[in-house]
């Protein structure tokens, strides 16, 4: 109670201190005037006794500022004091200020805009209730050894029956249908879930019920629950919607629900339907094709989960040898898997944007430094006048932290600009980039980061400056010593440092934009020029035969290979460069090979494929319009196949099978050459074609080649599918160019934000070396005056002045490339055909740094040599 | 500092109790405080101002004297501090704190 009381009267002092401090003095004079009085009485003259009463007392204002430390919180006080005079001395050096502020807010602005990215997308929870507890639970089977499965059904009740870790369980797969009925069709993107897919996530319909398990069965009938934003466009957010009808895939859908706005999984969605399990399935135990989710039960771990999962897999092995051995069933959680694939490239980031920070900070401790080497003589009066070391320490610090407190605020406005253009520039398909935005933990971030900047610049060349004996620069009158630039010297550590994480940043952006510029070069072996494409799902209700399935692909193909402004119309089950790829499980031992089990790819085309795409045919034949159903099937292989399997033999006329009793198996007829038809990364795999006519599918892809413009061609294709069917609406088109920029768009993005940073670091490192050259140059100029005066000729000079700037630099580059061997390894995941410790790469990084050395030094260098003998000598 | 005729400096904390002290009956201003001091321990303490008006602050934060100013016996304008109750208070406490450290010194320079 007493501290409180006191700090109160404090307070009051401190607002009554104009009327205390005239109190004080006043009271001083009063007792000055007693004791003159005294010695007045003890006999001295009146002057005298006065004189001597101010001796005794001594100095006065001393005194009062001793008293006045009572009142008030001197350690506060002190510090505003600090804290205004380091203001007036920033007001007061406007360059130096500017400068330090804009290189600090360059690296806090940038460092924090990337951490609130990372922070969003990697570190918060997902919009889900209780996310930290939803987990993936895969399948990964001996079988598909490249590949994460989903559950099949009878596995899924077997983890069911047996787990105790489990709360819920659902499974979801995403299926296309069409919207058709009122207004364009339009394909829209549904997941088919089981019932207990919304209590998983703890989501309730915000009008209308959530599915029951008896809709699994569809007894009454098939029913939808909409997504909010498909509410709100296809049926204006109209209520009365619950039990209305609507035509899916050509099938009337009842109308359960609707979700609310702020949920979505996976993606983007449309509706959800329950899933209808095909009897087949229910028992078949290879049937890995539902997506399966769990969420934990309460104080269950993820390791415990897990060590549970193990031992369920281990006795369904041993139960059923056929269908499950080798199979595990790995947990991932929901957080990392959606994180996976961005998680490394933000990580890379935010390596090179904290080196970007570092650099900045080194950039201006340097100009602290210089600036404090300039002000030694102001500090050595203020420890004359009996300032303590600590309180000069302090004083500079508080004038760095004040810096970086500017430079922090810039630095906040540019990281929620940096926010924003990153979510209006981020590749499709960003992990969360919808929940991206800047909100009051970014600026605490910056605050935080702002506040370590400060320190970190301020700190070193505080100690420096403060170092030795204070009252030195007073007796020393030669202030321009002639030292030069010590190797040892804070100033030295400061560029070399710069330039070592400058350096390390250019390996990285330069391997990532080689890497780049690689997988742009690659040869996919396909000739995508002119070419557009564009996907459909074929209705169940109205194509539920191969036959129906069948028809519908002749004629499409047949009006498309009418219009002349098309000249060349292919059709496939499996898309082209997106990344994604059909495969199978295949058995080498079925074409009497002693391989392995493993997968291949598959693809089902109409005859047209190769020549359209430019593949090369290398033996044999390739498919015609005899190829249909009915006819003897017939298959291609690609020469990586050929190799692997048939070493030294001819495949054609061999018989692929897929399954030992397969009766009518498919005739190899052709040898084709191998392509990146997956992607421009994924190297040829072992593939096999099929005529599509012979293996109908529900999902189509398009594939057209017109020299009409895009837009106009992409309309044709959808005119002419129309004409085929008018409900079956035609999506994802776009230009095979696009496909390839859009598979390429996440690397892309990322080699420009780091060659961003690489840059914006680079300039930063010149700025430093200049200064720290000119620095040198200026302290050195009575020597190089000298030097001129006994007949140095300018090109030894400028060599002198030089030589400095490589030497510090090659100790820099010697670091940064140690530095760059150990930590592009982190990169080579990332990289695509290069590797992490690439000589060229590393060689030419160095030389740019020398150049920059050498340029930055250039200027400095210059000025030394025109050093006049008569000035330099007499510029004491 | 308060110096002894020695020039030995006090206990700290020591000043504040003897003002309190000189305090106990009735008002002083601060010239007042330290010719008291000096008169009543014959001049071995000398209180010097730049000690006196310091401890005087301190005294006032704490609230054990407050201050007002007055005219002095020969019509002079001067400052006057008066002991609160709280500072008779903790004067009491000193005062007796003192005498136990001052007897334990005692006996402490006794034994050889």
């Amino acid at each position: 109670m007493s501290f409180i009381g006191e700090a109160w009267r404090r307070f009051m002092f401190l607002l009554r201190r104009g009327q205390m401090d005239r109190d004080l003095a006043e009271e001083m004079r009063q007792h000055a005037a007693l004791k003159a009085e005294k010695n007045i009485a003890y006999g001295m003259a009146p002057d005298e006794a006065q004189h001597a009463a101010q001796r005794q007392i001594g100095n006065v204002t001393r005194q009062m500022e001793e008293s006045r430390q009572s009142w008030g919180f001197p350690a506060v006080e002190s510090v505003w004091q600090d804290i205004r005079y380091g203001l007036r001395g920033l007001r007061k050096s406007p360059g130096f200020t500017t400068i330090a502020m804009l290189t600090l807010a360059l690296g806090i602005g940038a460092s924090t805009a990337i951490f609130s990215i990372v922070n969003t997308v990697l570190l918060r929870p997902l919009p889900y209730k209780d996310s930290s507890r939803l987990v993936h639970v895969w399948t990964v089977s001996s079988m598909f050894p490249e590949f994460t499965l989903g559950q099949s059904i009878p596995n899924l009740q077997d983890i069911e029956a047996r787990s105790h870790s489990f709360e819920t369980l659902a499974t979801f797969e995403v299926r296309a249908r069409n919207l058709t009925g009122s207004g364009e069709p339009e394909q829209l993107r549904t997941v088919e879930v089981s019932p207990s897919f919304l209590t998983l996530f703890g989501v309730h319909p915000i009008i209308g019920r959530d599915f029951r398990p008896e809709d699994e069965q569809r007894k009454d009938g098939d029913v939808v629950l909409l997504s909010y934003g498909l509410w709100q466009r296809r049926f204006g957010g109209d209520r009365s919607i619950i039990g209305r009808t609507i035509m899916l895939s050509q099938q009337p859908w009842t109308v359960a629900g609707v979700l609310p706005s702020g949920f979505s999984f996976p993606g983007n969605i449309d509706a959800l339907v329950p899933r209808n399990i095909p009897p087949g399935n229910r028992t078949e135990r290879q049937a890995w094709m539902y997506t399966a989710l769990g969420k934990l039960r309460p104080g269950v771990s993820l390791a415990k989960a897990q060590s549970e999962m193990n031992g369920i897999a281990a006795a369904l092995a041993h139960q059923y040898p056929q269908d499950a051995t080798g199979i595990q069933f790995p947990l991932v959680t929901l957080q990392d898997d959606a994180t996976r694939r961005s998680k490394p490239q933000l990580l890379a980031l935010l390596g090179a944007v904290g080196f970007l920070l570092l650099i900045a900070c080194a950039n201006v401790s340097n100009l602290v430094l210089s600036r404090g080497l300039r002000r030694q003589r102001e500090i050595a009066v203020r420890a004359a006048l009996g300032a303590s070391r600590r309180r000069i320490l302090r004083q500079l610090l508080i004038e760095s932290l004040l810096l970086a407190m500017a430079g922090g605020v810039a630095g906040a406005g540019l990281a929620i600009a940096g926010v924003r253009l990153f979510r209006a520039l981020a590749p499709a398909g960003f992990p969360r980039i919808e929940e991206l935005r800047t909100e009051p933990v970014t600026l605490l971030i910056a605050l935080i980061v702002s506040a370590l900047a400060g320190i970190l610049c301020g700190l070193a060349p505080a100690l420096t400056i403060t170092r030795g004996d204070l009252n030195l620069p007073i007796r020393d009158n030669s202030a321009a010593s002639s030292a030069p630039v010590r190797l040892f010297s804070l100033r030295s550590f400061l560029v070399v440092a710069e330039v070592a994480l400058a350096l390390v940043l250019l390996t990285g952006s330069a391997l990532m934009a080689q890497s780049m510029m690689r997988l742009l070069r690659v040869d996919t072996g396909l000739t995508t020029d002119h070419l557009l494409t564009g996907e459909m799902t074929l209705p169940k209700a109205l194509y539920d035969s191969k036959d129906s399935q069948h028809l519908f692909l002749e004629r499409l193909l047949q009006a498309l290979q009418a219009r002349r402004q098309f000249s060349g119309a292919v059709l496939t089950n499996s898309p082209l460069l997106t990344g994604s790829v059909t495969v199978t499980s295949f058995n080498p031992a079925l074409l009497g090979s002693t391989e392995k089990k493993t997968t291949i790819e598959i693809r089902s085309v109409t005859p047209d494929y190769f020549s359209t795409l430019g593949i090369r045919i290398q033996r044999g034949r390739i498919f015609n319009e005899r190829d249909t159903a009915g006819a003897l099937s017939v298959a291609l292989i690609n020469e990586a196949m050929a190799r692997r399997f048939f070493p030294g033999q001819d495949p054609l006329g061999k018989p692929l099978k897929f399954d030992a009793d397969d009766k009518t198996p498919s005739q190899i007829v052709g040898v084709v050459a191998d392509t990146r038809d997956s992607g421009l990364n994924a190297p040829p795999r072992l593939q096999a074609y099929f005529p599509l006519l012979q293996n109908p599918s529900e999902r189509v892809y398009i594939l057209v080649r017109s020299s009409l413009d895009p837009a106009a061609a992409i309309a044709e294709v959808q005119r002419t599918v129309w004409s085929v069917d008018k409900d079956l609406p035609l999506s994802k088109t776009r230009t095979m160019g696009e496909v390839i920029s859009e598979s390429v768009a996440e690397p892309r993005f990322r080699t420009w934000l780091v060659s961003i940073f690489a840059i914006a670091g680079l300039t930063l490192t010149l700025i430093g070396i200049y200064g720290v050259i000119s620095y040198s140059v200026r302290q050195r100029t009575r020597e190089m005056g000298i030097r001129i005066a006994l007949g140095a000729q300018s090109g030894s000079l400028l060599g002198l002045v030089l030589r400095q700037a490589v030497v510090l630099t090659v100790t820099g580059a010697v670091i940064g490339i140690i530095g760059s061997l150990l930590l592009m390894r982190l990169l080579a995941s990332q990289l695509f055909e290069i590797k992490p410790g690439d000589p060229v790469t590393l060689i030419g990084a160095v030389l740019l740094m020398m150049i920059v050395a050498v340029a930055a030094s250039w200027v400095p260098a210059r000025r030394a040599t025109k050093v006049d003998p008569m000035i330099a000598l007499r510029y004491e | 500092m308060v110096r002894s005729a020695g020039k030995n400096e006090l206990l700290p904390g020591t000043l504040e109790m003897l003002i309190l002290h000189t305090l106990k009956n009735g008002r002083r201003h601060g010239y007042g405080i330290a010719q008291r001091i000096q008169e009543i321990s014959e001049d071995v303490l000398q209180v010097e101002e730049g000690s006196l008006y310091p401890a005087l602050q301190r005294l006032l934060v704490k609230a054990w004297v407050k201050a007002e100013w007055g005219t002095s016996e020969n019509n002079r304008r001067a400052r006057y501090y008066t002991l609160t109750p709280s500072g008779r208070k903790e004067l009491g406490m000193e005062a007796e704190n003192f005498d136990r450290v001052v007897a334990a010194i005692a006996r402490v320079m006794r034994t050889v």
